[in-house]
């Protein structure tokens, strides 16, 4: 059995799995079942000024007979006093002091109110803490939330003065709402984060009712934008986990969130740089025991692949993680079609006639018999009709050796460039 | 005529220029695709011949591009 325990910043966990901040995590009594199930660690359902909240709360969106492919909320933060949730912290902690507690915290944007918050949650023993510059809604028009994670020189400043008295590791989460997550990572970077965590929900509508014209979910006929998480989002936020651990100066470790729903995922958001991962979606979807199946098919995933340790897969991915620039223009590969697999849908054919680049034909083999076939010259390599093709092994992507050798754009503008400069010299 | 064919076509163009002993002096690349000079250096006398082709093709551009690489490592 390899060993799943990991080291975020200092906070220390039996397996990388946690609960993300969200109802899961809501209460000691969810999150003392959360432990016994396996998780590894919990980031406690966001603490600050309790909220009001409306009814209902959640819509989901479910694509082609897949329940909850993505999953939009407009709740906010806890309802609950901070005594409360203190008092469940503590005994939490208690009973399972091997576990990661970390509390997720929200305040408005004073030097005062963050000290006051600190102090009080890691008088109770806490092993970290991570500060929520991500809500979308609601929290986000009081000036909190997404709306200070979308300020640099606020994330940073908060972040400072969190810094200026915490004696756990912070972790700072950052909402995906803003063109480039790396600047508000390198803020955080500056203010002191010990780790960053990504992503908090996409703003999001999770569609209009046809019949009543109500915006889904509704609160007695009118509706406000949400938070979009799930599958539908991961795509999202491993390009963001990516993008941040390939950037040098976030050189701070990141727990992974967003889409995750299995070891895979995991795993997929270790390799891009992730020290551990978060799970919400999924837990509330599925409950508590999907972590039975993540931690057997980490374990078992690392025996196959040698490796002792979870951590041994942190960023092992990011390295070849780049930009588009350079990439290799010259390395090719094509579609080819296993006709013996084949069921001959033709929906190759059509995708590739009416959308890419007219490269499949439709033949008949010396049987008679009609198969499909491609022409490997004028195939892309956009592996679209391997997207579209629904029988597993039926069409290969495979690499075509090209004559020339490797040449990204940035080789070739520099080389066009050189070109132009030393003719100009001539001249 | 498929897209492969236009490759063939336009990278014929430029082997024979190059196999003659021309050099690429110069890509201008625009909407229309790419205007690349050729020049013909070392002929004992009068003006160096000059040649340009007007490729369209995608292939065809990564094509010229490598033999410019090609070309620069070789005078370096
Ligand atoms: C209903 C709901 C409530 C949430 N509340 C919080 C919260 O209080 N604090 C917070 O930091 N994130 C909150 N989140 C965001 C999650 O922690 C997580 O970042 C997001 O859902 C992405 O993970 P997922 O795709 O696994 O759900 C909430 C998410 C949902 C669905």
């Amino acid at each position: 059995m390899a060993d799943l325990r990991i080291n975020l910043a200092g906070i220390e966990s039996p397996n990388p799995f946690w609960l993300a901040s969200a109802p899961p995590t809501n209460s000691g009594y969810q999150v003392q079942r959360a432990f016994e199930a396996g998780w590894g660690g919990a980031v406690w359902k966001t603490l600050g000024d309790p909220i009001l909240n409306v009814s209902s709360r959640f819509a989901a969106v479910n694509f082609n007979g897949q329940r909850v492919a993505g999953f939009n909320n407009i709740e906010l933060i806890t309802d609950r006093p901070l005594e409360v949730n203190l008092k469940e912290i503590y005994e939490t902690k208690k009973r399972f002091p091997d576990h990661a507690i970390i509390a997720s915290l929200m305040v408005e944007p004073n030097q005062a109110a963050w000290h006051e918050i600190v102090k009080r949650v890691e008088d109770v023993g806490v092993d970290g803490l991570e500060l929520n510059f991500g809500c979308p809604h609601g929290m986000a028009e009081r000036g909190m939330g997404s709306a200070s994670g979308q300020v640099p020189e606020l994330v940073e400043k908060q972040t400072y003065w969190v810094k200026e008295v915490a004696k756990t590791p912070v972790i700072v989460k950052l909402t995906p709402n803003i063109t480039d997550i790396t600047v508000t990572a390198e803020s955080a970077v500056q203010g002191g984060a010990d780790a960053v965590s990504m992503i908090n929900t996409i703003n999001s509508l999770a569609g209009v009712d046809l019949d009543t014209w109500n915006t889904i979910p509704h609160v007695a006929g009118k509706g406000a934008h949400g938070g979009y998480c799930g599958p539908a989002v991961k795509p999202i936020a491993l390009n963001m986990v990516g993008e941040c651990a390939r950037n040098a100066n976030i050189n701070v470790p990141i727990s992974g969130i967003g889409g995750i729903s299995n070891w895979k995922d995991a795993v997929e958001y270790m390799l891009m740089g992730a020290t551990g991962v978060q799970v919400c979606t999924a837990a509330m979807h599925h409950g508590f025991r999907i972590v039975e199946d993540m931690i057997e098919g980490l374990d078992t995933y690392l025996d196959e692949k040698g490796l002792a340790s979870a951590m041994d897969l942190v960023g092992k991915s990011v390295p070849r993680y780049s930009d588009w620039g350079d990439l290799d223009l010259n390395y090719n590969i094509v579609a080819r079609i296993n006709n013996d697999i084949c069921i001959n849908c033709n929906k190759c054919h059509i995708a590739c006639e009416d959308t890419a680049h007219q490269c499949i034909d439709m033949l008949k083999d010396g049987n008679g018999k009609d198969i499909l076939q491609v022409r490997e010259e004028d195939c892309v390599g956009c592996n679209l009709c391997s997207i579209v093709c629904p029988v597993d092994g039926a069409i290969e992507m495979v690499e075509v050796p090209n004559e020339l050798p490797s040449m990204t754009w940035n080789e070739r503008q520099a080389v066009l460039s050189s070109t132009l400069t030393s003719q100009a010299m001539k001249k | 005529m498929s897209e492969y064919q236009d490759f063939l076509h336009e990278r014929d163009r430029i082997d024979f220029l190059l196999q003659k002993g021309y050099k690429i002096t110069n890509v201008t690349e625009n909407l229309s695709g790419a205007f690349v000079d050729f020049e013909k250096s070392g002929e004992s006398n009068g003006e160096a011949p000059r040649e340009t082709l007007h490729i369209l093709n995608a292939d065809a551009r990564k094509y010229f591009s490598a033999m410019l690489m090609k070309q620069q490592k070789e005078e370096v």
